[in-house]
């Protein structure tokens, strides 16, 4: 097998908790990123999914270097980027960029989308020659769908969509190998997202990107990704390929976060088993012992107070081989399928 | 995504361009680039300031705020060019007259020209003015930009700092430290003035840096390797500035009349000094008897005020280009 | 039929000129169905249910026709004294962001217990009772003891149960919910869809359930209503219309939303973008976006065909659409 592109070892990240004004005093911490591995081929996209406040917008901001780690490595084709800065770690940006969630807030307003865009030359002006510039960016636009000539807009004569294309024009400008997107069509409307997952998957091809895919939304998260990752109060709980993940999840979190998907399928909802958490996720500040998610489990024994479970093919799917033995952070993991199968009613295939 | 009742957003969006926008990016699903382009020829590159300029030129109320306020920059600088007399030279026998041939706004208690001190008045108010705002609004950005940029030990010095000078009562702090003093030119006043009016500033200036601070575009920025000068100068600044612009014009007109009441109290300028806020308070008393003497100075005094803020508006709403 | 909305017509004063956010919009509720009424933002699903409440802000909003009929009485021609009382007591409103709903300088008991004293004139010692019997109902935790609570102290989940609380505490006939789990976690937006479906079930109550998610509204839906550019575009009860939509926005929003059962290739997207409602295209409002839209498209706004005796379809060529 080749070298990952990325990988990721141990990573951590914890905001301290502070009292006082002058003199500080740490009473606390914030653990947003508590021990996350994984790793990233060429080539293919990752998906992180998880529900808000389980670390996945600071594990994107920390792969682009946005946040510095507390411990743990990143490593970007061999080499630990966590610790680089000036020259090296610019060099480095260059080959990992980020999309953000939000069209309306991740575009100077009062830059036209040429100097947006085109920022990237300025900041690494080895990138482009300076009169070659101009052109670039209206390339950029015609590849992400927008006219070239609407390089002298501001990003508001722009709806949600087209915004969102523009800040993908920005994260290509350099060329990067990786791309980091946290949660990129959650604020666009549903008919326009499916536009912008199109375009993502076709700049893939062209392109030859891989993708770290963060999202909430588990369909789409589904439909982008070679390999999932399920994040639970800042640690992965379960990872594996789609099919793994979706079709023979072995975590009862993962288990409970597919069953309550609404599928919009009516003739599903009476047959349809849902596994309803009991309770909030608990603080980041204060984390259960042994097994994060045992306080919402309805298998929870003593065993999962006392042991952290590692993030490892469980024992019982060790040998058999087969979809249910992936990765997963469970002492008592056991195969259920909770997504109806395919086929079981809706519609068929596409109009015109 | 939530729906929101009315989206502005969205109606501004259409605006001269609804039809082709929408083409663009009907078309992005079949991949080939979007219809032409109807906008007029090939547009020049264009920055934000000089689109800023763009729209000013066409802004009446830039344009006859920025005559008023140049015509009181030439007036201050050279007065005698409209006013021959002397503002110094009064005839205590012609106290309180109405207009004569030759002066037009008459005769003030001591029988001064109210039209020559009126002129030269001038100098006086949009020297103290326009150099505490600009000494205040240099300091105060300067000051609480940094702050609110780099965040930390420095940062909450500062707020304390400020917060001690906020403390200080204005006219006290005026009467204490300008009595002192014995020079009787606008410099003092304007130091006093700076002294104390640069923590509103600055606190405004650190707020919106911190706002503009925490927005996608600059972390955007960051991601793409931008230096903390970058960040500051083309990011946030644009972004922050325009708070510091209002409160700094408002400001300006409260200086000016600041500087009137010192006046007034004996610890700004004294006579022979001319200043309006001389006049004004040398006019008060007589209201009944010669209110042109107050008339004058006072709507001199109202009409910078108002040149100096609807300028500042302009100059706000050229820097916003969504209200384009 | 409890709430009938007939050719109601609202629209919004802009600087680009009137947005007509809902043109011609009738819809209706029996006690104890649910009603789903989709589309994504500007389509005037919202506007719709804020005039139905009479919480429509007016300026800048307009009623320019049409009547709202709740138990055969027409709200809109009420004075604003009765629609008060109309509100709250017989139909109550749940938003998506329960933070900003709720106030929070008051405790949730306060919040809960002045729905008593005002509109029924309790004590507040008895009020503060009925808050606790409340907080049980809708399941929240150690209810005795969280009734005095802020609401800050409560998490995303809970405090939507506390809005549903509010909306339930006079057992209101009717109940409008503008995207009540939007903005809640997977898991959470779960409990809370099932409380709600529950409570409607137990209470008999009407529910429209006012959404852009296709997944919620095949959970609990009875019949939908899918809204276009201030239009309803199709309406049936809800297996019909995932099995076979007779309008092809609709067709287009189906194909358009990833599966959670298989990874599909590439996903059908609906070119362009929803109009400006400043200036909604001729004809059908969908023609532009439209796969199968022909020259009367762009000329005949289509009304809303039968398409069986309980579905209506405002396409002027339904039937090829439900056979594609």
């Amino acid at each position: 097998m080749p070298e990952p592109i990325l990988e990721v070892r141990g990573l951590v990240k914890h905001y301290p908790l502070t009292r006082g004004i002058l003199l500080r005093k740490q009473i606390g911490a914030v653990k947003a990123v508590d021990g996350v591995d994984f790793h990233l081929d060429r080539g293919e996209t990752l998906g992180i999914v998880g529900e808000s406040g389980c670390g996945k917008s600071t594990v994107a901001k920390m792969l682009v270097n946005l946040e510095r780690p507390t411990a743990g490595e990143i490593r970007y084709k061999g080499e630990d980027i966590t610790r680089l800065s000036g020259k090296a770690l610019k060099a480095v940006r260059r080959n990992i960029q980020m999309v953000f969630q939000d069209p309306y807030t991740s575009l100077n307003p009062r830059m036209t989308v040429g100097d947006i865009i085109g920022e990237a030359y300025d900041i690494h002006p080895e990138a482009a020659p300076k009169g070659d510039r101009r052109r670039r960016v209206r390339e950029l636009l015609d590849v992400v769908g927008l006219n070239p000539e609407y390089l002298n807009r501001y990003p508001h004569q722009f709806s949600g969509g087209q915004r969102q294309r523009i800040g993908i024009a920005r994260g290509l400008a350099l060329r990067p190998e990786i791309i980091v997107a946290d949660e990129p069509v959650s604020a666009l409307d549903v008919s326009v997202q499916a536009q912008v997952i199109n375009l993502l998957d076709r700049l893939q091809k062209e392109f030859d990107l891989s993708y770290v895919f963060i999202a909430h939304d588990l369909s789409i998260v589904r439909h982008i990704s070679d390999r999932v990752g399920v994040m639970y109060l800042g640690r992965i709980v379960e990872t594996g390929t789609d099919t793994e993940i979706y079709d023979h999840p072995t975590h009862p979190y993962t288990q409970a976060l597919l069953s309550a998907v609404p599928v919009p399928d009516p003739e599903a909802r009476e047959d349809r088993e849902r596994i309803i958490l009991a309770g909030d996720v608990p603080s980041p500040t204060n984390i259960p012992s042994g097994c994060r998610f045992r306080t919402r489990c309805w298998k929870a024994r003593e065993r999962c107070a006392l042991e952290v479970p590692a993030l490892a093919v469980p024992a019982a799917f060790r040998d058999e081989g087969g979809p249910a033995a992936h990765d997963s952070a469970c002492h008592f993991a056991e195969e259920k399928r909770v997504v109806p199968a395919e086929g079981s009613g809706g519609h068929g295939g596409g109009p015109g | 995504m939530p729906e929101q009742p009315y989206e502005p957003e969205r109606a501004v969006a259409g605006t001269g361009m609804g039809g082709q926008m929408d083409l663009g990016a009907s078309e992005a699903a079949t991949l080939t680039p979007a219809g032409p382009e109807p906008a007029g020829p090939q547009e020049r590159p264009r920055s934000l300031w000089s689109d800023a300029w763009h729209d000013l030129r066409r802004n009446p109320v830039f344009l006859i705020s920025a005559l008023v306020i140049l015509f009181l920059i030439v007036i201050s600088l050279w007065p005698s060019l409209i006013a021959p007399g002397n503002p110094l030279q009064c005839e205590l026998s012609k106290a309180q007259d109405g207009s004569r041939p030759g002066h037009p706004f008459g005769y003030d208690g001591q029988g001064c020209d109210v039209y020559t001190r009126t002129v030269y008045g001038a100098r006086t108010s949009v020297a103290v003015g326009v150099l505490s705002t600009l000494g205040v609004a240099v300091l105060g950005s300067v000051l609480g930009g940094l702050a609110g940029f780099f965040g930390g030990f420095w940062d909450s010095v500062l707020s304390r700092i400020t917060d001690v000078f906020f403390a200080i009562p204005v006219v006290l702090g005026g009467l204490v430290l300008l009595s002192v003093i014995t020079s009787n030119t606008v410099w003092p006043v304007i130091g006093f003035i700076v002294l104390l009016g640069w923590p509103q500033i600055s606190r405004i200036a650190r707020g919106s840096v911190i706002t503009a601070k925490q927005h996608d575009y600059v972390q955007a920025a960051r991601a793409l390797g931008a230096s903390n000068s970058r960040l500051l100068l083309r990011h946030i600044t644009p972004n922050a500035v325009a708070p510091v612009i209002v409160v700094a014009t408002i400001a300006l007109g409260t200086y000016i009349s600041l500087e009137a009441t010192l006046s007034f109290l004996g610890v700004g300028l004294k006579p022979p000094s001319v200043s309006w806020g001389i006049d004004i308070s040398a006019a008060a008393p007589y209201i009944r008897n010669a209110p042109h003497a107050l008339l004058w100075p006072s709507g001199a005094l109202a009409v910078t005020v108002l040149a100096f803020i609807m300028l500042g508006d302009a100059v706000r709403d050229a820097l916003d280009p969504k209200l384009r | 039929m409890l709430l009938e909305v007939r050719d109601l017509h609202v629209e919004f004063h802009t600087r680009d000129g009137v947005a007509r956010a809902v043109n011609g919009v009738s819809y209706g509720v029996d006690a104890g169905e649910t009603l789903a009424v989709l589309g994504e933002s500007g389509s005037g699903k919202s506007v719709t249910a804020q005039t139905v409440m009479g919480i429509l802000d007016t300026p800048p909003g307009r009623i320019t026709g049409g009547e709202v009929l709740f138990e055969g009485r027409d709200l809109l021609k009420l004075k604003e004294e009765q629609r008060r009382k109309v509100r709250g007591a017989e139909m109550a409103m749940i938003f998506q962001d329960a933070l900003s709903s709720l106030n929070p300088v008051l405790t949730v008991g306060d919040q809960l217990g002045e729905m008593f004293t005002v509109h029924r004139g309790m004590s507040r010692k008895d009020a503060r009772a009925r808050a606790v019997e409340l907080m049980d109902r809708v399941r929240i935790p150690g209810a005795r003891e969280r009734v005095k609570q802020y609401p800050h102290q409560f998490s995303g989940g809970m405090r939507q149960r506390i809005m549903i609380a509010m909306a339930m505490a006079l057992e209101p006939k009717l109940i409008i919910a503008d995207e009540p789990t939007t903005a809640l976690d997977v898991t959470v937006q779960a409990q809370v869809m099932e409380l709600l479906a529950e409570l409607q079930r137990e209470l008999r109550m009407g529910l429209i359930l006012i959404t852009h998610d296709l997944g919620v509204v095949a959970d609990v839906a009875d019949r939908i209503a899918v809204m276009y550019a201030g239009r309803i575009v199709e309406t049936a009860p809800v297996h019909d219309i995932y099995q076979a939509p007779a309008h092809p926005y609709t067709r287009g929003l189906l194909e358009s939303i990833p599966r959670l059962d298989h990874k599909g290739r590439e996903l059908y997207a609906i070119k362009g973008l929803p109009p400006n409602l400043t200036r909604i295209p001729s004809g059908c409002p969908f023609h532009p976006r439209c796969p199968m839209a022909r020259d009367v498209c762009r000329t005949d706004v289509p009304p809303l065909y039968e398409v069986s005796p309980r579905r209506g379809s405002a396409c002027h060529f339904f039937r090829e659409c439900l056979d594609a």
